[in-house]
């Protein structure tokens, strides 16, 4: 132990809820609270518990572009859960603390850069957030997320995805089988980012020895290699066996050592909604890991009655993708150059998402100009059908915080040209140099 | 006529009060080896010329419980533990621990049951022991378990005291609990020898009144009822200070108070009239316990702080160099300065001036030095106080609205006691723009505090009607709830009921009885309620039974 604390920001929203049946509800840390106050953890000298902040309209839009406002479409709870992420990090930063967890909700991983509702319960990305508030005010480069949610982070990975700086883990049941049916192994990033998405999609009822061998195999050599300033934990606890809305295999002991082994510098919770049975001991697991104490006590009462034996044919698709993916990654500069050469100036992707906590469903055509100097930059059109709002478009560009003065312009000249045309009912330009989001 | 007690770490203090007023009041040295005897000799010092059968109630903040576990007055404690899963307590207890079989869930459910055999073996292990501790996580929840150990424990030890984690506390927190357990087992035999000489002695000088205790969260208990709870019992100091404050002034909405000493100044935040508590339970012997106290703060400014300069700068304290020149020290003190200032009256004037001249740079005035000082001292204090408001706005809290709609402290009045008070209070509100009050009296307000302490008790009752059951853990209680759907109205009915009987049982009044703590969860199972967990902790808080006009008796 290096002798600092862990910093805990431990925020449950016992007054908030999507709706009252939700598995986004009040009661979801209930159980939790319960846990972590009857062990003593928030006395112990190897803790120090935070209050969260109130994020920034600033924090929130260095990453998002919301439609047709942030206002309508946040409560103050999800102010709360990213300004606890931003917390949680600055306690690391600031030196207070050797790591820090997040213990936070609502949750952010589902959440992309355009936002026109709640989808997969998340409305803005808090890890995103976080990670962006840290590049702003601490000079902070390189980050690695891993994701350990069941579900695929594609929020994340959509926010990410062109950015080579900011490495995206995420292990998952696979998306055939499950919310919200992304993450497949072909998801690797966009050309000038190209390696630095990596998904892993894995067979339901993987247990811990599958989890652990894909980790030790694969997730930790590749970290090594990437060398990040910091390393994000979006510590989603739904791979539980015990968990309503998955079917995997992970016990609490499994994800503590996890926790152990990864050593992230900022966890900040996702999913898990198996409140009673898993919640309680994976969180207290993952606490006592991180803050270097010994978990190995932490075993579920109901342990005896869970099916955890995994089946011959997902050891084998494991020790196949961590062979497969090793190869990718190792070949990933010459990979990116062919990317590189095979897009030209221009990379497009189209895309269908679907909010379904909000009943929206959205078509984006996402457009990555590539510039021999810089990241280049991109720009999104965007329409979205159903919800509140009805109907809702727009076309965005951002520029990095790194674009070259050409790129920035560019940017600013196609949400202009695209205003004149009137195509869209919104305009909005994202100036990560300048910090803005500016709507034209 | 109430007698009130007063146990310091110099003198003990006893006052008389009677019709709100201090009739009498008396000090003598405190006899740390043998508390009693400076007792006795301050009751006996004030009760002089009065007629001892007229005194209706005692009250008695007492160091006993301190000095025990200080002078390692305590007995050996065996503790058993049934923790099931989570931390692994093992070296961060007093005592190691001897862990058994059984455990309930943070829903009060058994997931494995205790084993008898288990239990007789370890309390073969465990002859040794005077006194005993039984403390089950979740036990707060579902006391069954732990109730039971401990009953194979008494049958397997008779004649030794056996503390049951939940009678200490109904709050949730198995660590504190266990060390609270611990204690309060530790210190069961002394106390009880304490508390019978005290009756003894008191009988002999025809007071026959009932004696009540003042515990650390300002209640005061029945002294056959702390005979059970002696724990509760430590650090009253605080407490009776505060209480004190609170019989003399009445502070309504929110105020800071300072008992300015001769080496420190506490200082306590004040909400509705009352003080805050800590957040946390306090440490006994650097081990968190589930013994809740008013939150203070000491800052090392008062009267004997000794004044130099260092640099550009007028320095106070934090150190102690003896007593102020006025009373023949060698070093100038904020008594001193305030004596010149003409804020108080004792000891040798010119020997103050004297100490003031010997500050004073650059031709100035001893008056003007007097002023620098005093200015720098309430600063001191000023700056302390305005750390405590930003300690207690970045408390967690665990709801959206408390966040968006919590507000920092802003006191509006300050008041001061103690003998620097009456200088530095007024410079201290003077700083912060607000109105200030220095009740007279203040000379004897732990003493006083105790006099008029009320007698406090709680419940914590849980309700949980998808399995249909409540628990009352301070009264190891688990019931089948009569009704299926309840209402929070309900809850608080049925926590009013259990307090009435818990209140008479030890002889205290109920009727103030206020709810302190709520929830209220809908348990949802598939996408529908199934039920409801609801909360109500009911207490009579502390308080004053009457206000006392500080006039100050003649000793």
């Amino acid at each position: 132990m290096s002798g600092k604390p862990l910093g805990l920001v431990f925020f449950p929203a016992f007054d908030w809820a999507i709706s009252p049946t939700h598995p986004e509800r009040e009661e979801r840390l209930l159980y939790t609270r319960d846990q972590i106050v009857e062990e003593g953890l928030l006395d112990m000298d190897t803790i120090r518990e935070y209050k969260p902040r109130l994020a920034l309209r600033e924090d929130l839009e260095r990453v998002h572009v919301c439609v047709p406002n942030i206002m309508s479409l946040i409560t103050d709870a999800h102010r709360v859960s990213a300004g606890g992420a931003i917390t949680a990090a600055e306690a690391v930063m600031r030196g207070e603390t050797a790591r820090s967890f997040a213990l936070v909700r609502p949750p952010g991983h589902h959440a992309m850069r355009v936002v026109h509702g709640t989808r997969g319960f998340c409305t803005i990305n808090i890890e995103a957030i976080m990670i962006e508030y840290l590049r702003r005010h601490y000079g902070i480069g390189r980050v690695a997320v891993v994701d350990t949610d069941v579900h695929h982070g594609d929020g994340t990975q959509d926010i990410f995805y062109h950015d080579p700086d900011t490495l995206f883990i995420s292990f998952h049941q696979d998306g055939r089988t499950l919310y919200p049916g992304s993450g497949f192994t072909n998801e690797m990033g966009s050309p000038p980012a190209f390696g630095s998405t990596i998904n892993l999609p894995l067979p339901p009822g993987t247990n811990d020895e599958g989890l652990h061998t894909i980790l030790d195999e694969l997730i930790l050599p590749v970290l090594a290699d990437f060398q990040p300033d910091l390393i994000i934990n979006s510590a989603g606890q739904d791979n539980h066996y015990s968990d309503p809305l998955a079917n995997m295999a992970i016990t609490a002991q499994g994800y503590a050592r996890l926790a152990d082994k990864l050593k992230a510098d900022i966890a900040v919770l996702e999913g898990g909604y198996s409140i009673e049975d898993a919640l309680p001991y994976v969180n207290v697991g993952i606490i006592l890991a991180m803050a270097g104490m010994d978990y190995s006590k932490v075993i579920e009462p109901d342990i005896a009655n869970s099916v955890r034996h995994q089946a011959d044919s997902t050891t084998a698709y494991i020790r196949n993708l961590i062979a497969d993916r090793r190869a990718v990654w190792n070949a990933r500069d010459s990979l990116q150059k062919e990317a590189i050469q095979k897009a030209g100036n221009l990379w497009r992707r189209q895309k269908g998402i679907y909010y379904d906590d909000s009943g929206i469903q959205e078509r984006q055509t996402e457009s990555v100009h590539i510039c021999p100097h810089c990241r280049g930059y991109l720009t999104i059109a965007t329409e979205a059908q159903g919800g509140r709002f009805a109907c809702q478009s727009a076309f965005i560009a951002v520029s990095w915080r790194d674009s070259c003065g050409r790129c920035r312009a560019a940017a600013r000249d196609e949400v202009m040209q695209a205003k004149k045309q009137r195509q869209y009912q919104h305009y909005f330009l994202q100036d990560l140099y300048q910090d803005t989001l500016e709507k034209i | 006529m109430w007698l009130g007690i007063d146990v310091g770490g110099t003198f003990t203090d006893a006052v008389v009060i009677a019709n709100g007023e201090i009739l009498a009041q008396a000090k003598a040295p405190t006899t740390h080896t043998d508390l009693l005897s400076g007792i006795l000799a301050a009751v006996d010092l004030v009760m002089h010329g009065m007629v001892c059968s007229g005194v209706e109630r005692v009250a008695l903040s007492t160091t006993i419980v301190t000095n025990a576990v200080v002078q390692g007055k305590t007995d050996t404690v065996g503790l058993l533990l049934l923790p099931g899963p989570g931390v692994n307590l093992n070296k961060m207890l007093p005592e190691l621990p001897i862990t058994l079989a059984g455990y309930v869930d943070h829903r009060g459910r058994e997931t494995s049951l205790p084993d008898e055999k288990e239990v007789i073996k370890a309390c073969e292990q465990l002859q040794d022991r005077s006194a005993l501790a039984v403390v089950g996580k979740f036990a707060v929840r579902n006391p069954r378990q732990e109730l039971q150990v401990a009953r194979w424990v008494k049958e397997q030890l008779p004649g030794r005291h056996v503390t049951a984690g939940s009678s200490i506390s109904g709050a949730l927190n198995f660590w504190r609990r266990t060390n609270s357990a611990y204690y309060n087992s530790a210190v069961h035999r002394h106390f009880g020898e304490f508390s019978t000489a005290i009756t003894t002695a008191l009988q002999q000088r025809q007071i026959t009144a009932p004696v009540f205790v003042l515990k650390a969260d300002g209640g005061t208990l029945p002294l056959v009822v702390a005979e059970q709870n002696p724990v509760e019992t430590i650090f009253t100091g605080p407490a009776a200070s505060v209480l004190g404050i609170m019989a003399m002034t009445a502070p309504s909405g929110e105020t800071v108070s300072l008992d300015v000493g001769g080496t420190t100044t506490d200082i306590a935040l004040w909400q509705d009239g009352l003080p805050l508590f800590a957040s946390r339970g306090a440490r006994i012997n650097g081990f968190p316990t589930a013994v809740r106290a008013f939150w203070m703060r000491s800052v090392g400014i008062g009267g004997d702080s000794f004044v130099r300069w260092e640099g550009e700068q007028i320095k106070v304290g934090p150190m102690r160099l003896g007593p102020a020149m006025a009373l023949g020290g060698e070093y100038p003190t904020v008594s001193d300065a305030l004596i010149v200032a003409g804020h108080v009256h004792f000891g040798d004037r010119a020997a103050a001036m004297k100490a003031m001249e010997k500050l004073t740079r650059n031709g100035g005035s001893s008056e003007n030095t007097a002023a620098l000082v005093l200015e720098a001292a309430a600063t001191i204090i000023h700056q302390e106080i305005d750390a405590m408001i930003l300690e207690q706005a970045a408390e967690p809290v665990y709801k959206v609205d408390d966040i968006i709609n919590g507000r920092p402290i802003a006191p509006e009045l300050l008041i001061g006691v103690g003998g620097a008070a009456p200088g530095l209070a007024p410079l201290v509100a003077k700083i912060r723009g607000i109105d200030y009050q220095t009740p007279p009296g203040a000379m004897v307000a732990n003493a006083v505090g105790a006099a008029v302490a009320r007698p406090t008790t709680e419940v914590t009752l849980r309700a949980d009607t998808s399995q249909g059951i409540y628990t009352v853990a301070e009264l190891g209680l688990r019931q089948k709830l009569t009704k299926r759907s309840l209402t929070p109205t309900d809850v608080r009915d049925l926590a009013r009921q259990h307090l009435r009987e818990r209140a008479v049982q030890s002889g205290i009044n109920f009727e103030t009885a206020e709810v302190v703590y709520e929830e209220e969860f809908n348990l949802v199972r598939g996408f529908s309620t199934i039920g409801k967990i609801l909360t109500c902790r009911l207490q009579v808080k502390p308080g004053v039974l009457r206000a006392i006009c500080g006039k100050e008796g003649v000793l």
